[in-house]
C-alpha cells in the first residue's frame, strides 16, 4: 500500500480502492508514488500522469481511472553552477528553476516552450512535464533539444519499481540510454520522480536581425543560406505577413518578417551581426531589434503567440526537414484553409487549421515532401476524437514502440491511448 | 593474458552445423563477401581491445541494406548469434565475436548517398568513415562534429553503436546530439527507419535509444547526421602546468565562469612526452600538466575569450602559455593528441580506461588514479577529455606477462570503480563492450539493470544480436549458461 | 601486441626482428583508413592490420604459408602508407619483408603465377633483356584482350598493356661539361627499367646538376637495385643485388669520394637506403652497406640543398603526385613541391594524395584488377586539379598513370632542368609557359 502522508495535498484515501473515477493522486515522494502505481498496477487501474497539467491535452485523449500527479514533488535536489548541472524533483516549477538559474547567470539552453496560452489551460508548467513532452523552442537548431540536455532521471515503471538511468555527467555511454527513450514518452513509459540536466551560461548579449518582405520559400532559402555561415544563428523564424503583427505589439516592419537570432560574448555579436547582414542583403531590407526586444520576440515565437487565441481551432505541430516546410504549407494551401509561420530554419511549422483538421491531407502531403511528422496540439474535443494525435507510424515501427512500451508499463497502466494511434 | 571476464558458452547446436551454416551464408552473398577459411577468421578475433579473442564462425561483409538484412533473418532463424563490426576500432571489446557468432562486418559499405547542404545533413552508408564526412562537406563549409580519436578509422555505424564523443564535443554534443535518422536492420530481418531529415522524430526516441546500444538493438546501415558550418578560425593554444592539480582546478574554473571553448584536453606528463615523441607538436616538455584549450570563431571573438582564458590559468599558476601560429601547428597539436594511444604503443602495451567524472572530482581522481595504479606495481599515462571530466588513464604494462596483465586488468577495474562512486560512470564515450561488463552492478541497481535488459529484449528476444556484452550474464532474462 | 614466440624460435634474427614489430601494434586499426587496398577491398584481411594478424599467426605457429595468406599478402602494395600512419611506430616494411621472404621459402605457387614471376624476375632487371621483350611486347599488344579473359592469364594482358605503345626513345647523346667551380661529386643511379622506358630522366638530371656544378659519376657494376626481386620475397637474389651495387659505390667512395648517392626513382630509393637493414647479418657487408645507405639520397633531396635560384611564376600548373615509395617510403613530402614552386610552376595536391596510384613495382602486373581500380580513383583524383601536368619522382607511377591521364606526366627533375635551362621535354610539346 501507498505511504499514508499529513501532506494536505496527498490524496491518502485511496481512489482506487473505491474504484472512483478522475480522483487525482498526488505524492509527496518517490516512494509514496512507488507505491500508488503498484497498487494501480495489482488493480488494473488505468492512469493519467501530469505534472502541473499545463500540456495535458496533448496527444489522444486518456480514459483512465485516476490522475497521477507529480507536482508536490517540487525541489531542486542539487545545482553546482560550476559543473553546469542541475538535479530537481519532477514536480519542480520550470519558473523556480529558471529563476534560480538566472541568479547564477545561466539558463535552460533548449528554451523550452510554455504551452499555457496557445492550450489554454492554467497552472505552473514542471520541469518533469517538459522533459516528458521533450518541450524545445527556438535555440533546439543551435543547442539540441530537451532530450539532448537531460542526464539523467529517476522514474517509476509500470510495475511501481523506482529506476535510474543515465547520471549527472556530460557524457556517459553505460547501458541502454534510457533517458531517451523516457524523454518525449509523454507519461506513457513511466512516472518521472527527478531529472538531472545540464544548463548553460547566458550569452552576454543577443540580437536578432529581421529580413523583410520575404515569400514563405525565399525565406527558407534566407535562413538556410544564414544557418550555413559561420556565424552562430541560434533561431532562425520565417514569420509571414498574416501572423507578423502580433509580434512585438506590431513594432516589426511591414511584410513578412524572417528573423534571425545571434547570441553570445559582447566582442562578437556586432561582428557577426554585420558578416550576417552582409550576406542577407541581397534578400530584402534587412533590420535588426537589440537585447531585451530580441529576447521578448523569441519568447513569443516560442509560445506560438499568434495562435494563442483562445480558440479550439486545430493547430498542428509539424516537423519536417528545413527545405520543406515552405512546399508543404503551399501545398497545404491550394486545398485547406491553413495559416502557419515557421521556425527552427522552416523545420518546425506551426499550423493553424480554419475549420478541419485534415489530418489525412495533412500527413499525406508531410509523406510526399520526404518525411516528418504531425502532431495535433489542440482542437475540439469531437475533432481530437476522430483524429489520432501523433503521426500514425509504419506497422513494424508501430509494433516495436509497442513492444517497447510493455517493458516499461506491462499492463499498460500509464496513459493508456494517449501516443496510439 | 588470463582471462577474467567470461563470454557466453557457444550454443553447441549452432557449433554443430558449421558447415551447414556457411553453405547456407554462401547462398546470401557474394563469394567476396563471406569469410570462413580458418586462417583468415583469425584477425576478425579481436579488435582494439586485444585482451580478448575469440575466433567467429564466420565473417560476413554485405554490401547492401538487403544483403544485411537477408544474413541477419537467416541467422535469427537458426538462432545463430550475430557480432556487428565497424572499423573494429572498439576499446571495449565490442566488436569482439564469439565461437558461435557470425560477423557482420560494415567495410563494405562505404557509400556518401546524400549531402544536402540546404537541411545541412549528410546522409552515409554505416561503413563510411567519420573523418571522411567532413572530408566530403569539406569544401561546402561544413563539417560533422563528433570526432572521436580514431576518426580517421572508425565508422559512422560505429560510432552510432557507442555513441562516441571526441575532444571537440565539449560544444558541438556527441553522437547522439548530431545523429538525425538511421536505417536500422531489426534482428528478424526487418528494415526500419528511425527519424530522416527533420529535427525530432515522432513517437518514442528510438533513435537515441539506439544510439550507443552496442550492436545489441539491430544494425544501423545507414545514418542521416548533421552538419555544422564551420567556424572562421580556430586555434588552439597550449597551458603548462606544474601540477595536475593546477590544470584541474583550471578547467573547473574555465567551465564554472560561463567560457565554454571547443575543446579542453587534459595530458600529464608521460602523455606528454609520448605524444611529442610522435607528433614533434611543439608540447612543453618541462611542465607536469598540459591543458589543450581551443576556441573558434573570428579573430575578434577567440581573442576576447583566449584573454579570459588566460587570466583563469594566470590565478592558477599557469607555467607556459603557448598559441599556436599557423594551421600546420595547430594540426600537429591535433595530431599529437589524437594519436595519443596508438602512440602508447611505442612504449608499452596499455588498457584505455574511459570513467567520466563531475569536474569539480577531477584532481581528487586524477591523484587516486595514480595511487591505483603505483599500488599495483604499474605506470599510468593520462590524456583525456577535462572539459567533460572524460579520463581515460592509460595504464602501461607488458602484455607478454600474464602477471603485470592481470595487476592492469585489477588497476583498471578499480579506477572505473572509483569514478562511479565519485559521482560520474563507468564509460563516456567507448562503451561497456566486454570490458566493463562485470562492473555494470557497480553502477546499476538491479531493478535499473533489468529494466534496460527488458526494453533490450523488445528488440531481441532471443538475445542473438551482440549477445556477451554489455550486460552481465547472470540475472539475464532466458539466457544461455556462462563458460567456465 | 602480446606475442608467442618460444626461446627457440627467437633464436632466429629475422623472427626477433618481427616479433619486436608486432610487440609494437596495438592494434588500433588507424592503418586500415589509408590502405589502399582496405579502401578497395573493403576486408580486414586485406588491411594492414589483417595482414599483421596473418603474419604473426604464420610465424608464431611455425606454418608454412598457405594460398589463404599468400592472397592477402600478395595484395600488399608495400605503399607503406600504413607506416606513415601509424603512430605506435610499427615498422611494417620490414614485417612484410620477412612475410613475403617465408612465402617464398615454404609455398609453392601455381605454375602460371611460377612462370610469371619468372619472367619478371629474369627480365625487368636487366636492361638489355627488358627492351627487347618491351619490342616483342608491342607486337604481342593485340593479344592482351584475349589473354584478358582468362583469370590466370590476366598478368600476362597487364605486362602488355602496360608495353608504351610507341618506340622506345633514344638515349640522349654524350656527356655535359661541368660548370666551374664544382660544388661536388655524386654518383646517379642508372638502375635497370627506368633507362629503358625513359632515358630522359637521367640525362636531364645530369644536365642540371652539371649546369649546378655537381660531377656525376655512374660506377662499373651498378645495376639493378634489387628492389624487384625483394618485393618478391627473394631475399638472397635482392641481397646479390644489393651486394653488387654496394661494392660498385665503396669503389668510387675510396677512390674519389663521394658526396651522394643519387636515386632519380624512388622506389629504388626506398630499398637503397634501406641496404643497411638488409645486409645487417652479413659481417663482410654491414658496414659498408650503412655508408651507401647514409649517401643515398633522392635527386629532390639533394637539390633542395643546393639553393636554386626563385623563378618567375609562369602560368603552368603541376599537380604533385607524391609516389608511395617518396611520401611513405623515404618521407620526402615537401623538397619536390617547394622546388617546383621555386621554379615558377604553381603546385596543386590532389585529393587522397596518400593513397597508392597501383603501380608498385609488379603490382600491376602481377594483381592487375586492384591496380586498375587504384589507377582510375587516382586519376580521377588528379585529373580534378585542372592541371596543366603531372609531376613526379617515380618511373612507376609514371609508367601506369600516362596509361590513363589526361595530361602528360613527367619526372620532377624534367620540369626543373627546363626552367633552369634545359630544354623544353617533348611531352610537353602543346604546352606554354608565360
Amino acid at each position: 500500500m501507498s505511504a499514508i502522508s499529513t501532506d494536505m495535498t496527498s490524496i491518502t484515501a485511496n481512489p482506487l480502492d473505491t474504484g472512483a473515477m478522475s480522483a487525482i493522486l498526488v505524492p509527496i515522494c518517490e516512494e509514496e508514488a512507488a507505491g500508488m502505481i503498484r497498487a494501480a498496477a495489482e488493480a488494473g487501474r488505468r492512469l493519467s500522469i501530469s505534472g502541473g497539467n499545463t500540456r495535458s491535452g496533448f496527444g489522444n485523449r486518456v480514459d483512465a481511472d485516476a490522475v497521477l500527479r507529480s507536482a508536490a514533488m517540487s525541489g531542486i535536489v542539487a545545482y553546482d553552477p560550476a559543473e553546469m548541472v542541475m538535479t530537481a524533483r519532477a514536480g519542480t516549477p520550470v519558473a523556480e528553476i529558471e529563476d534560480i538559474l538566472l541568479e547564477n547567470n545561466q539558463m535552460l539552453s533548449f528554451e523550452p516552450m510554455d504551452h499555457r496560452a496557445v492550450m489554454g489551460t492554467e497552472g505552473e508548467p514542471t520541469i518533469g512535464g517538459v522533459f516528458a513532452t521533450n518541450a524545445s523552442g527556438p535555440r533546439r537548431i543551435l543547442a539540441g533539444a530537451a532530450r539532448d540536455s537531460l542526464l539523467g532521471i529517476r522514474f517509476i515503471n509500470g510495475e511501481g519499481e523506482v529506476i535510474r538511468a543515465g547520471g549527472r555527467v556530460m557524457k556517459n555511454v553505460t547501458g541502454l540510454d534510457l533517458v531517451k527513450l523516457l524523454a518525449g514518452s509523454f507519461g506513457t513509459l513511466g512516472f518521472l520522480t527527478e531529472v538531472t540536466f545540464r544548463v548553460a551560461p547566458r550569452p552576454q548579449t543577443e540580437q536578432t536581425l529581421i529580413v523583410s518582405g520575404l515569400e514563405d520559400d525565399v525565406g527558407a532559402r534566407a535562413m538556410a543560406l544564414a544557418m550555413g555561415l559561420s556565424v552562430e544563428v541560434s533561431g532562425a523564424a520565417h514569420l509571414p505577413e498574416s501572423v507578423r503583427g502580433r509580434f512585438l505589439s506590431g513594432r516589426l516592419p511591414d511584410g513578412a518578417a524572417t528573423v534571425l537570432r545571434l547570441e553570445g560574448l559582447s566582442a562578437s555579436v556586432p561582428v557577426r551581426a554585420e558578416k550576417l547582414t552582409a550576406a542577407l542583403h541581397r534578400f530584402g531590407p534587412v533590420s535588426r531589434v537589440e537585447a531585451e526586444a530580441s529576447a521578448h520576440l523569441w519568447l513569443q515565437i516560442r509560445d506560438v503567440l499568434p495562435y494563442a487565441d483562445r480558440s479550439q481551432k486545430p493547430l498542428w505541430r509539424v516537423s519536417v526537414s528545413p527545405g520543406a516546410g515552405a512546399s508543404l504549407v503551399a501545398a497545404l494551401r491550394l486545398e485547406a484553409g491553413v495559416d502557419a509561420f515557421y521556425d527552427w530554419q522552416g523545420g518546425l511549422v506551426w499550423m493553424r487549421m480554419e475549420a478541419d483538421p485534415e489530418a489525412a491531407l495533412l500527413r499525406a502531403l508531410i509523406a510526399r515532401f520526404g518525411g516528418g511528422h504531425a502532431t495535433l496540439l489542440r482542437a475540439g474535443d469531437t475533432v481530437r476524437d476522430q483524429t489520432p494525435a501523433f503521426e500514425p507510424q509504419p506497422a513494424p515501427l508501430a509494433a516495436l514502440s509497442e513492444r517497447v512500451r510493455q517493458k516499461l508499463d506491462p499492463a499498460g497502466i500509464f496513459n493508456p491511448g494517449k501516443m496510439g494511434a | 593474458m588470463s582471462e577474467v571476464i567470461a563470454f557466453l558458452k557457444p550454443r553447441a547446436e549452432v557449433l554443430a552445423r558449421r558447415s551447414v551454416i556457411i553453405a547456407d551464408l554462401a547462398d546470401l552473398l557474394p563469394p567476396e563477401c563471406l569469410v570462413h577459411e580458418a586462417r583468415e577468421l583469425v584477425p576478425f578475433e579481436t579488435d582494439a581491445f586485444v585482451a580478448y579473442r575469440r575466433l567467429p564462425l564466420a565473417v560476413a561483409l554485405p554490401k547492401t541494406t538487403a544483403e544485411v538484412a537477408a544474413v541477419l533473418k537467416y541467422c535469427h532463424r537458426y538462432g545463430i548469434p550475430v557480432v556487428p563490426r565497424g572499423a573494429g576500432t572498439s576499446l571495449c571489446g565490442g566488436a569482439i565475436p564469439q565461437e558461435d557468432a557470425v560477423v557482420i562486418g560494415l567495410s563494405r559499405m562505404t557509400q556518401i548517398l546524400e549531402i544536402d547542404t540546404f537541411n545541412r545533413t549528410a546522409t552515409v552508408q554505416a561503413g563510411v568513415t567519420n573523418l571522411s564526412i567532413s572530408d566530403a562537406v569539406s569544401p561546402e563549409g561544413f563539417f560533422y562534429a563528433p570526432d572521436p580519436s580514431s576518426q580517421l578509422a572508425c565508422t559512422i555505424g560505429g560510432n552510432i553503436g557507442m555513441n562516441s564523443g571526441g575532444a571537440h564535443c565539449l560544444k558541438y554534443g556527441v553522437t547522439t546530439n548530431n545523429l538525425l535518422g538511421v536505417k536500422l536492420v531489426l534482428v528478424d530481418g526487418t528494415v526500419i527507419e528511425l527519424g530522416g531529415k527533420h529535427l525530432d522524430a515522432g513517437g518514442y526516441d528510438l533513435l537515441g535509444l539506439v544510439c550507443g546500444s552496442e550492436g545489441q538493438l539491430g544494425i544501423v546501415t545507414e545514418a542521416t547526421v548533421r552538419l555544422i558550418a564551420k567556424p572562421e578560425g580556430a586555434r588552439p593554444v597550449l597551458f603548462g602546468f606544474d601540477t595536475s592539480e593546477g590544470a584541474g582546478a583550471c578547467v573547473a574554473d574555465v567551465i564554472g565562469s560561463g567560457i565554454i571553448p571547443v575543446a579542453i584536453e587534459f595530458m600529464d606528463k608521460p602523455a606528454i612526452e609520448i605524444c611529442e615523441a610522435f607528433a614533434k607538436a611543439g608540447y612543453p616538455l618541462d611542465v607536469e600538466a598540459l591543458l589543450i584549450v581551443e576556441v573558434e570563431g573570428s579573430e575578434a571573438e577567440m581573442d576576447a575569450m583566449l584573454a579570459l582564458i588566460v587570466e583563469i590559468a594566470c590565478r592558477h599558476g599557469v607555467k607556459t602559455v603557448r598559441e599556436c601560429q599557423s594551421a600546420t601547428e595547430a594540426a600537429l597539436i591535433w595530431k599529437g593528441r589524437k594519436s595519443a594511444f596508438g602512440a602508447t604503443g611505442r612504449i608499452a602495451d596499455y588498457i584505455c580506461m574511459d570513467g567520466t567524472v563531475p569536474l569539480s572530482q577531477l584532481p581528487y581522481v586524477l591523484k587516486r588514479t595514480g595511487e591505483i595504479v603505483q599500488g599495483f606495481g604499474l605506470r599510468v599515462a593520462n590524456v583525456f577529455h577535462a572539459g567533460d571530466g572524460n579520463m581515460h588513464p592509460l595504464i602501461l604494462f607488458n602484455a607478454n606477462d600474464p602477471d603485470e596483465a592481470a595487476r592492469a586488468e585489477a588497476a583498471g577495474n578499480e579506477i572505473l570503480k572509483l569514478c562511479v562512486d565519485a559521482g560520474g560512470c563507468l564509460t563516456g564515450e567507448h562503451g561497456v563492450g566486454i570490458e566493463k561488463r562485470d562492473l555494470m552492478r557497480h553502477q546499476y541497481s538491479k531493478a535499473d539493470l533489468h529494466q534496460q535488459m527488458a526494453v533490450r529484449a523488445a528488440f531481441d528476444a532471443q538475445w542473438l544480436m551482440n549477445p556477451s556484452k554489455v550486460f552481465p550474464l547472470d540475472g539475464r532474462p532466458a539466457m544461455g549458461t556462462v563458460s567456465a | 601486441m602480446q606475442t608467442n614466440f618460444t626461446e627457440a624460435q627467437l633464436a632466429d634474427p629475422h623472427v626477433a626482428q618481427s616479433e619486436k614489430i608486432l610487440r609494437r601494434c596495438v592494434h588500433c586499426g588507424f592503418c586500415t583508413a589509408t590502405c589502399p587496398t582496405y579502401v578497395t577491398l573493403g576486408n580486414e584481411l586485406d588491411s594492414p592490420r589483417g595482414r599483421i594478424y596473418l603474419i604473426k599467426d604464420m610465424l608464431e605457429n611455425d606454418r608454412p604459408a598457405d594460398r589463404e595468406v599468400v592472397t592477402h599478402i600478395d595484395r600488399c602494395l608495400s605503399c607503406l602508407a600504413c607506416t606513415t600512419t601509424c603512430p605506435s611506430g610499427v615498422d611494417y616494411m620490414h614485417l612484410i619483408d620477412h612475410a613475403r621472404a617465408h612465402i617464398e621459402n615454404t609455398y609453392r605457387r601455381p605454375l602460371i603465377d611460377r612462370l610469371i614471376r619468372g619472367v619478371l624476375v629474369a627480365v625487368l632487371p636487366h636492361p638489355q633483356r627488358f627492351r627487347l621483350a618491351l619490342a616483342l611486347a608491342r607486337l604481342a599488344r593485340p593479344l592482351a584482350s584475349v589473354l584478358g579473359r582468362v583469370r590466370a592469364l590476366k598478368p600476362l594482358a597487364a605486362m602488355l598493356e602496360l608495353a608504351p605503345q610507341s618506340p622506345l626513345p633514344a638515349a640522349p647523346a654524350g656527356p655535359v661539361p661541368v660548370e666551374q667551380p664544382v660544388r661536388g661529386r655524386v654518383a646517379i643511379l642508372a638502375g635497370c627499367a627506368q633507362p629503358v622506358l625513359d632515358p630522359g630522366i637521367n640525362a636531364a638530371t645530369v644536365r642540371l646538376l652539371s649546369r649546378l656544378g655537381v660531377e656525376i659519376v655512374t660506377p662499373k657494376g651498378e645495376g639493378c637495385c634489387g628492389a624487384l626481386v625483394h618485393h618478391m620475397g627473394r631475399e638472397a637474389a635482392a641481397l646479390d643485388f644489393a651486394r653488387a651495387n654496394v661494392d660498385a659505390w665503396t669503389r668510387e667512395i675510396e677512390a674519389g669520394g663521394l658526396d651522394a648517392i643519387l636515386i632519380t626513382a624512388s622506389g629504388c630509393g626506398t630499398t637503397i637506403k634501406d641496404y643497411g637493414h638488409m645486409l645487417r647479418l652479413d659481417p663482410a657487408y654491414a658496414e659498408k652497406a650503412a655508408r651507401v645507405s647514409a649517401l643515398a639520397k633522392d635527386v629532390t633531396e639533394f637539390l633542395a640543398l643546393l639553393d636554386l635560384p626563385r623563378l618567375a611564376p609562369q602560368n603552368l600548373t603541376v599537380a604533385y603526385h607524391s609516389a608511395c615509395s617518396m611520401q611513405h617510403g623515404q618521407k620526402i613530402t615537401m623538397q619536390p613541391k617547394l622546388l617546383l614552386k621555386a621554379a615558377g610552376f604553381a603546385v596543386k595536391d590532389p585529393a587522397e594524395g596518400h593513397l597508392c596510384c597501383g603501380s608498385a613495382g609488379t603490382y600491376n602486373i602481377l594483381q592487375p584488377e586492384i591496380s586498375a581500380q587504384l589507377k582510375a580513383r587516382k586519376v580521377k583524383n588528379i585529373e580534378a586539379t585542372r592541371a596543366d601536368l603531372i609531376a613526379t619522382g617515380n618511373i612507376g607511377c609514371i609508367t601506369q598513370i600516362a596509361t590513363a591521364a589526361k595530361m602528360p606526366i613527367l619526372h620532377t627533375v624534367e620540369l626543373l632542368d627546363w626552367a633552369y635551362g634545359g630544354p623544353k621535354p617533348a611531352k610537353l610539346a602543346g604546352l606554354e609557359r608565360a
